[in-house]
């Protein structure tokens, strides 16, 4: 008999509240009661101890609806899909006496007074529920009062799978059926396929000749494996292949290059630890630790499912850093979104019927944003730095960039921390939550419709507290103890990779799949092997430790089991009740897959460069460029983020009274250290409809001069590199990728700043149908993204972007050109242009070392790294942070008023100078043309351009905070 | 013997850490304990002489947050704990550590009745998580904010908002338990957002007991304790500059600690 426990919050409840408030703006006058509901099958759930548990007896009330309501609206979880509040409540059911394997589920109830009509109704329903993921129950007054209420669901999963072994597959076929197998994957009895395996015919014939070789039919769980183990995803089968004639293919012969290089170039003064050997890459932050830094997307199930798809990201990214060397600290998070103007409501379906519409963009943007705070605040991860970036591409395919900055000690028991090894003979030990059916075939998702049979496989919702748990137990107690040889996380391909993976070190493994925990039975094997189900890591463990490992967990509240052995016989192995189900050499698994060389063209776009006639009212056209999507102040997500946490937050995401919003933060993550770290990211998509080398080089120097312009030290700084391309088997959009390759290799060398980790998302394309059920592909521009990290000598060096004092010079230093292909002010107009903006390596790196030579004799009061928008737009973004007037003057730059306030040349730094430092200033600029005074920070209220505008603060704070001041 | 600091760890709470360092840095002991330790254990709750809940996401603040954690003490750990306060000791509970030292009833605790639930801490009337810099002012005399008048520190959270009865709230001002408001230009903010970041009742930001040796508040002192950490320390940094000054090294929220120390300094002196 199952147990409904309906909590009533007061009528002042602040989730109602927003909502009515909501409500509002579109007319419709309503009170809401917000009820949150918990239900559960066990014959303890109606114990009072319990029920009284959920309930704050101050302004809560149990089981006592009041009956002034039109509309009950009700949300609660489909089958399958995480639950961390029923997750809770079961924890307390068991603390209220009941055993630990209690199942709750939670929901949510709307009590909803007043004149809505039902499609009203489900359009509020819409708003706030998935139904990906979610089911949805409305009733009115007089339904809900003869139905005695909502009904009481218990989404429980249910298998039909009983006795489920593992299948053979016979490959033993023609090539058109193994083309088949690959793209939409294994027969089942019925003849329904299983989803794609993702492999081209040249994978399938490899793994054809494989198992004939072997003289027995392939496994189900073996081609699984093999398809996780040689995906894009994991493979990164286009930067490795061979690409005209670069035959280490990009990666290898370009950014890993330009890693060696520089290291070798640098030499003593090298400061990289680890890099692209490990889950994050690591460089040194003092004597005693390292820091590490890992930047990654999830893209595609954040277009299903936006807030699980970013929180899953988030709490995902955390592991990697978990992962590092024997396990670093999470200390800093970071985000970057590239989305759809939330104003808009484009109509895109994923399918010609039309039934499933792509999410309104807004709807994006919340989620995302939501996703990225529930999982780092809950983690106690500090989040302060990141970016938003808006073009209509991003519709069907947002790009989700979370990235994750830990600290580890340089030693640990005496050995290099940034150092494992699973030895044969390690317990394979996997830690952590259960494994269900989350995230198998993830990417394949389609509109399948869900019920109870078909557990929301694609979409995860992360579950930060297990996680946090987890966390706490290894990184801050376990660790230290050398009770693990090696760790690992669990990501995509779950233990299929993490195993995998760590096997490689051994040279083998023999899992006992049966004893993975699962969070429901009748899973098949290759499914329990493949699953993505989050918040595992995956450790090595010496015979004599698991008992003490595994207790130690237990006692933190953390499920961790032996799962198998790694063996140094080359083999991988899995057997499921004592029968064999996979027996692979380890060298076919992980280097088997047949090279693809990759052809590649590519021709430079743009337009004709535009005659635009000179603005009539410059004042009107600054309030335009600051009110831009790309410009205007983000700080609604500051706000949400808990940016200091850790007590370590120096240099934040708003700065200055105005609380402008920064691209670059520092973190003290050592209480008792001077030290700092810097973050900073640069990213142009726009760029890419030119030239993906402008693009490329623009995001890297941008990275960079956002993290000199705060006073970090150029020989301190290294860079991450995230490529998220779109089309990838496209010559064309491959030579766009090579380009920006190339381009990115001579900058890094330039500034002998060396990548130390980087991840691609190769096909961010959309294929759907428009409003008229025409097929249409929606590509997101081509992107990278350049992520800094270096570190500060002493955060009382640390330059922040607001002016400081009234009398102080102002100096534009670096060179303004013609160069406004692509840039936001030609985007106001509807251009494109031509004359994309081209980096100057060497002129850059001149101006980057005397700029740290001023910042490091503290002559720089504040700094400020000229992006979009350019000139005007960060005269006026230091007037609004600083609350100051300032009094300007262009004529030293030879352009019109317009181009010489919105180009956006790259390489610039506009810079505040106490009257007191002028000397030393001007005389450490010497010799570098492009020093140039225009003006001073003036009293008054007003940003005075002589002879093109005299603009009230005031105002330009209202144009740059309203676009999103309400989300 | 300089007094002992327990800080609680376990279930997702998380600012042990820097709370600890706060502690040590104004002189006193102290460890982070897991709660699963102290259950275990809980004489180690007779060798302290503070105890400190810190903030976090205790249950990722499902079910209410700091509920489940309270409800976790209450059954495991609540006689010892009463024993713990009816000692001369201190305890904190800060922003999570708020919600379940609220949630425990150990505040307000009129009339020395521990374990009564009297205000709820809930969702802030944004329905927003804040994470802002917020002034205080103080208005008790509770040991924990001797001779603290005013405090600029910040607040990270979703649940802050104090709510209650008007009875609760009555007695709460009559008898001094209101320990700090939030303020705009030094007044009571009135509701202001977002001087006042969660709509809680009369701006309340902390209480006492009546005692005052239990403090429980929304905002992060151990976040505002060094100059350094502070949303306007590069502006004071460059005034200092100027000047040709030094910044002193602390700012307000480690008075706090410092007189949690003194405390107990005061008090063994008494017994000396």
């Amino acid at each position: 008999m199952a147990t409904r426990i309906e909590v009533l919050a007061p009528p002042e409840d602040g989730r109602g509240k927003t909502l009515e408030k909501a409500l509002k703006k579109q007319g419709k006058d309503v009170k809401i009661r917000v009820v949150d509901v918990y239900s559960s099958e066990h014959a303890m759930a109606n114990d009072e101890k319990f029920v009284t548990s959920l309930v704050n007896p101050v302004t809560q009330k149990a089981n006592d609806l009041p009956k002034d309501f039109d509309w009950a609206l009700e949300i609660g979880f489909l089958p399958g899909v995480t639950d961390n509040i029923g997750h809770t409540t079961s924890e307390l059911l068991a603390l209220a006496g009941a055993d630990n394997d209690n199942e709750c589920y939670s929901s949510r109830l709307y009590l909803i007074k007043g004149d809505l009509s039902q499609s009203d109704i489900e359009r509020l329903s819409e708003s706030l529920s998935n139904t990906l993921i979610q089911r949805v129950s409305i009733k009115t007054a007089g339904e809900f009062n003869a139905d005695g209420g909502m009904e009481t669901v218990i989404p429980k999963v249910h298998l039909d799978n009983k006795g489920v072994v593992a299948d053979d597959v016979d490959l033993n076929v023609s090539d058109e059926e193994l083309e088949i197998i690959g793209n939409q994957g294994i027969a089942d009895s019925d003849g329904s396929r299983r989803g794609p395996l993702g492999m081209s015919l040249l994978y399938m014939q490899a793994v054809r000749d494989y198992f004939a070789k072997e003289a027995r039919p392939a496994k189900d769980i073996e081609l699984e494996t093999i398809a996780q183990t040689w995906s894009e995803h994991c493979k990164h089968t286009i930067f490795a292949s061979p690409i005209d004639d670069v035959k280490d293919g990009l990666y290898k012969g370009y950014i890993k290059r330009a890693t060696k290089e520089i290291r070798e170039a640098k030499g003593e003064n090298d400061i990289c630890v680890s890099v692209f050997s490990d889950n994050a890459g690591g460089i040194i932050f003092d004597d005693e630790y390292l820091i590490t830094d890992k930047v990654e997307t999830h893209n595609s199930p954040s277009a299903l499912d936006p807030f699980g798809g970013a929180i899953t990201g988030i709490v995902g990214v955390n592991r990697d850093c978990i992962g590092f060397g024997q396990g670093a600290k999470p200390v800093i998070n970071r985000y970057g979104f590239c989305l759809a103007d939330p104003r808009t409501s484009p109509e895109y379906y994923r399918d010609s019927a039309k039934t499933t519409p792509v999410l309104p963009p807004e709807t994006i943007m919340k989620g995302v944003v939501e996703g990225v705070e529930a999982g780092g605040n809950q983690s106690g991860i500090p989040t302060p730095q990141g970016f938003v970036t808006f073009d209509d591409r991003f519709v069907g395919k947002p790009l989700v960039f979370v990235g994750t900055i830990g600290l580890i000690p340089r030693t640990i028991n005496g050995k290099p921390g940034h150092e494992k090894k699973a030895n044969a003979g390690d317990k394979i030990v996997v830690a952590g939550g259960r494994v269900g059916r989350d995230g198998i075939h993830g990417a394949t998702f389609s509109s399948v419709a869900l019920d109870e049979g078909s557990p929301a496989t694609a979409v995860q919702i992360g579950d930060p507290i297990t996680q946090k748990k987890m966390s706490d137990a290894i990184i801050k107690e376990i660790r230290d103890l050398g009770l693990y040889t090696a760790i690992t996380d669990n990501g995509a391909g779950g233990m299929s990779s993490s195993i995998g993976e760590m096997a490689e070190q051994s040279g083998g493994f023999h899992v006992e799949l049966e004893k993975v925990p699962l969070k429901y039975p009748g899973m098949a094997p290759w499914e329990i092997w493949i699953s993505e189900s989050q918040e595992r890591m995956t450790m090595a463990v010496p015979p004599e430790n698991t008992d003490e490992l595994i207790a130690l967990l237990a006692k933190r509240g953390v499920e961790a089991t032996v799962v198998g052995t790694y063996t140094d016989d080359e083999r991988a192995k899995i057997t499921y009740h004592g029968e064999i189900i996979m027996d692979m050499e380890m060298d076919f698994l992980h280097d088997g897959n047949p090279e693809t060389p990759l052809t590649t063209t590519f021709t430079r776009g743009g337009e004709k460069e535009p005659n635009l006639p000179a603005p009539t009212d410059h004042e009107q056209t600054l309030h335009d460029m600051l009110g831009r999507l790309n410009i205007c102040s983000k700080e609604f997500i500051s706000t949400q983020y808990d940016h200091n946490v850790q007590g370590s937050a120096v240099l934040g995401p708003l700065q200055g009274p105005g609380r402008v919003y920064a691209e670059s933060s520092i973190t003290k993550p050592v209480l008792t250290s001077e030290k700092g770290v810097v973050l900073s990211q640069g990213l142009f998509p726009l760029y890419s409809d030119i030239d993906t080398g402008a693009m490329a080089a623009a995001g890297v120097d941008l990275s960079v001069r956002n993290a000199v312009a705060a006073g970090v030290d150029l020989n301190q700084l290294a860079l991450l590199d995230n490529f998220c391309w779109c089309s990838s088997d496209e010559p064309e959009r491959l030579g766009q990728l090579k380009r920006a390759v190339e381009a990115i290799y001579e900058i890094a060398v330039k500034y002998e700043t060396p990548f130390i980790s980087g991840k691609d998302s190769m096909f961010n394309d959309f294929k759907g149908f428009d409003k008229d059920g025409k097929q249409v592909k929606i590509s997101a521009p081509p992107t990278l993204l350049a992520s800094s990290i270096g570190v500060i000598p002493n955060v009382d060096r640390a330059i922040s972007l607001a002016p400081k004092a009234v009398g102080d010079l102002v100096y534009l230093l670096g060179e303004t050109k013609d160069e406004l292909g692509a840039s936001e002010y030609y985007d106001l107009h509807g251009k494109l242009g031509n004359n994309v903006p081209e980096t100057d390596s060497h002129q850059n790196l001149r101006l980057y070392k005397l700029y740290g030579r001023a910042s490091r004799d503290k002559l720089i009061a504040s700094a400020y790294a000229l992006n979009f928008g350019g000139l005007g737009v960060a005269l006026a973004k230091k007037a609004i942070a600083g609350q100051m007037g300032m009094d300007i003057d262009l004529s030293a730059i030879d352009l019109p008023h317009e181009k010489a306030l919105y180009s956006e040349s790259t390489g610039r730094i506009l810079v505040t100078v106490a009257p007191q430092n002028k000397a030393k200033f001007e005389k450490n600029f010497k010799g570098f043309e492009h020093c140039t005074h225009i003006g001073h920070i003036a009293y008054g209220n007003r940003l005075n351009i002589q002879n093109v505008l005299k603009a009230d603060i005031e105002k330009l704070d209202e144009a740059y905070k309203k676009p999103l001041r309400e989300y | 013997m300089t007094a002992n600091a327990l800080v609680l760890a376990g279930y997702g709470l998380n600012c042990e850490e820097e709370t600890l360092h706060a502690f040590e840095y104004a002189g006193l002991k102290g460890s982070i304990r897991h709660i699963n330790d102290v259950i275990e254990n809980p004489k180690e709750l007779d060798n302290a002489q503070i105890l400190a809940i810190p903030g976090g996401f205790s249950y990722g603040d499902d079910t209410g947050a700091g509920n489940a954690y309270a409800q976790k003490i209450k059954l495991a750990l609540w006689d010892k704990l009463q024993d713990f306060i009816a000692r001369d000791t201190l305890t904190i509970g800060i922003c999570n550590g708020c919600q379940i030292t609220a949630n425990l009833g150990l505040v307000p605790a009129f009339d020395k009745n521990y374990g009564e639930r009297l205000v709820a801490v809930t969702h802030n009337l944004t329905a927003r998580y804040q994470c802002r810099w917020i002034d205080l002012k103080i208005t008790n005399n509770s040991p924990w904010l001797d001779g603290v008048e005013t405090m600029h520190i910040p607040v990270a959270h979703g649940e802050g908002r104090f709510m209650m009865s008007d009875d609760t709230l009555e007695k709460l001002k009559k008898d001094g338990h209101i320990a700090a408001v939030y303020t705009k230009d030094g007044e009571p903010a009135n509701g202001e957002f977002p001087y006042n970041p969660n709509g809680s009742v009369a701006d309340i930001a902390a209480i006492t007991d009546k005692t005052g040796r239990i403090l429980t508040l929304m905002p992060h002192p151990e976040r505002g304790m060094f100059t350094w950490q502070r949303d306007d320390y590069m502006e004071a940094k460059d005034k200092a500059q100027r000047e040709g000054k030094t910044l002193p090294e602390t700012a307000d929220g480690i008075l706090l600690f410092q007189n949690a120390a003194r405390y107990f300094e005061v008090a063994q002196k008494k017994t000396a």
